[in-house]
């Protein structure tokens, strides 16, 4: 049995077999988030269109235009290059590489859905820590640097405007989805995200709707969507902290918001939509995990972009208030309710 | 699939995923560098202000405001963390109780209204006012 002769591997060289899963784990997710990234902005442009009453993409590829992203991709990869004079150039070169970087960190720790084999539910997750609830959280703040790096680099006003806006933004949310966080690792007992979603017998979008409804809010944020897109609203300041980037540069810049949306919304469903738990699919039980996996997570990613094309924009100085003043008190009321169920109902 | 690692066995595979991470945008960036073309003239360098030509710098002195914010948000990361270890502890039946309830839930309880007092004092005293 392959299985077993791993777990052998695994006890006997704990630190190679570390080194080689992270290699091979890495390599594979990094093609498989880079997919993903490149469906889900297909997803978000033709969803779109039909929220908007036109077609969307349907030129490249046939009627559904799958194949208009590669086109993108081409262009991109065949613009030129220019960083403007003023820019502090190792930072400017250097905010695309971080924010690949962090949101490949966010995936090593986030299980990709689960397998069943021989009866056990096995998680598809690279570094199954205790804490990695706690880890995914912290990395996913670090998103704000790439943007604080690529908006004061470019020595551009605008973009200049959008760092500060992602940084005030980024911390005033950062404090409620730690607490709801917390609230969810206290009904589950663990901070592991593995058995969060094995604890949600009951999703926890049920037992805790408010710490849901915040953390939804928050996440949103995070990500830097629409109602939320201050840092790089067209209408007030350009495009925000990505104004002087061009060609690839900005193409990467891009591509991460889509990746990091893709992982927010993964994130979203481990640990409140109770993650790849479902009623087992009869004949091909093997993948039933991962089916019930996908299912919750187009929900959630259509359900994104429909936020996005419904709600206005709010202003910056709206957007921290809320932050502070009304989602961190709630966020300790249903702390409150967390601790309160997981003492007596539990 | 946990077999003998100890915890930070667990950060190896992160290593890996931070250098891939890295050398994805750096392989595009450089492939980008043999295919574009490249012709730098003055007027392509210069940063976009509305169509006209630039004036002064953008790196400038900030308002205060933003480092009040900043200290704000310190002290509450702070709470959250010290809210992290509790949560192993809280429901454990070492800690005494005070009138059936575990003395870590009130102690936490009691830490939680103080911080909620400090942040009404933050918002009475406008530090979380946006500038």
């Amino acid at each position: 049995m392959v299985l077993s002769a791993i777990t052998e591997f695994a006890a006997q060289e704990p630190k190679l077999y570390a080194f080689i899963i992270g290699l091979v784990g890495a390599a594979i997710l990094a093609s498989v988030i880079n997919v993903g990234a490149m469906a889900v902005v297909w997803l978000e442009r033709k969803v779109m269109g039909d929220l908007q009453a036109r077609y969307g993409p349907n030129r490249v590829g046939g009627r559904w235009g799958i194949l208009q992203l590669g086109a993108d991709a081409i262009k991109l990869f065949t613009k030129e290059d220019i960083i403007p004079r003023g820019a502090d150039k190792p930072v400017y070169v250097w905010a695309p590489i971080v924010a690949s970087a962090t949101t490949m960190l966010v995936a090593g720790a986030i299980p990709f859905g689960a397998v069943i084999i021989d009866g056990k539910e096995i998680p598809l997750v690279v570094a199954n820590m205790d804490i990695s609830a706690l880890y995914v959280e912290a990395v996913l703040s670090l998103m704000a640097i790439s943007a604080f790096m690529a908006g004061w680099s470019s020595n551009n006003k605008y973009s200049m405007l959008g760092a500060f806006r992602g940084v005030a933004r980024m911390i005033s949310y950062e404090v409620p989805m730690g607490v709801c966080v917390i609230s969810v690792a206290i009904m589950a007992h663990s901070l592991n995200l593995v058995e969060i979603v094995q604890a949600q017998s009951i999703w926890f979008a049920v037992a805790q709707p408010l710490g849901f409804i915040i953390f939804t809010i928050a996440l949103i944020t995070d990500l830097g969507r629409m109602p939320f897109d201050q840092t790089e609203a067209e209408e007030e300041i350009i495009a925000g902290y990505n104004t002087e980037y061009s060609g690839i540069r900005f193409g990467l810049l891009y591509f991460q918001e889509y990746n990091s949306m893709l992982l927010g919304a993964i994130l979203l469903v481990l640990l409140y939509l109770g993650g790849w738990n479902g009623p087992v699919i009869p004949v091909i039980s093997f993948i039933s995990p991962m089916i019930w996996f996908f299912m919750k997570l187009l929900i959630v990613l259509v359900a994104l972009i429909w936020i996005r094309v419904s709600l206005l924009r709010f202003r910056i100085d709206q957007v921290t208030d809320l932050g502070w003043k009304v989602m961190l008190p709630l966020s300790m009321v249903n702390l409150a309710w967390a601790v309160a169920v997981g003492l007596y109902f539990a | 699939m946990s077999g003998e690692m100890v915890a930070a066995d667990y950060y190896i595979p992160l290593i890996m995923f931070l250098v891939i991470g890295a050398i994805v945008p750096i392989g595009a960036l450089a492939a980008v560098k043999i295919i574009s073309p490249l012709k730098p003239t003055f007027q392509k360098g210069s940063t976009y202000e509305g169509g006209l030509r630039p004036v002064r710098d953008a790196i400038i002195q900030y308002n205060v405001q933003y480092y009040l914010f900043a200290i704000v948000f310190v002290i509450f990361d702070v709470e959250v963390l010290f809210l992290y270890p509790w949560i192993y502890v809280y429901a454990s039946d070492v800690i005494p109780t005070l009138g059936g309830v575990n003395i870590a839930v009130i102690d936490m309880l009691i830490f939680i209204v103080v911080l909620l007092i400090g942040l009404l004092y933050a918002i009475k005293k406008e530090a979380l006012r946006w500038v």
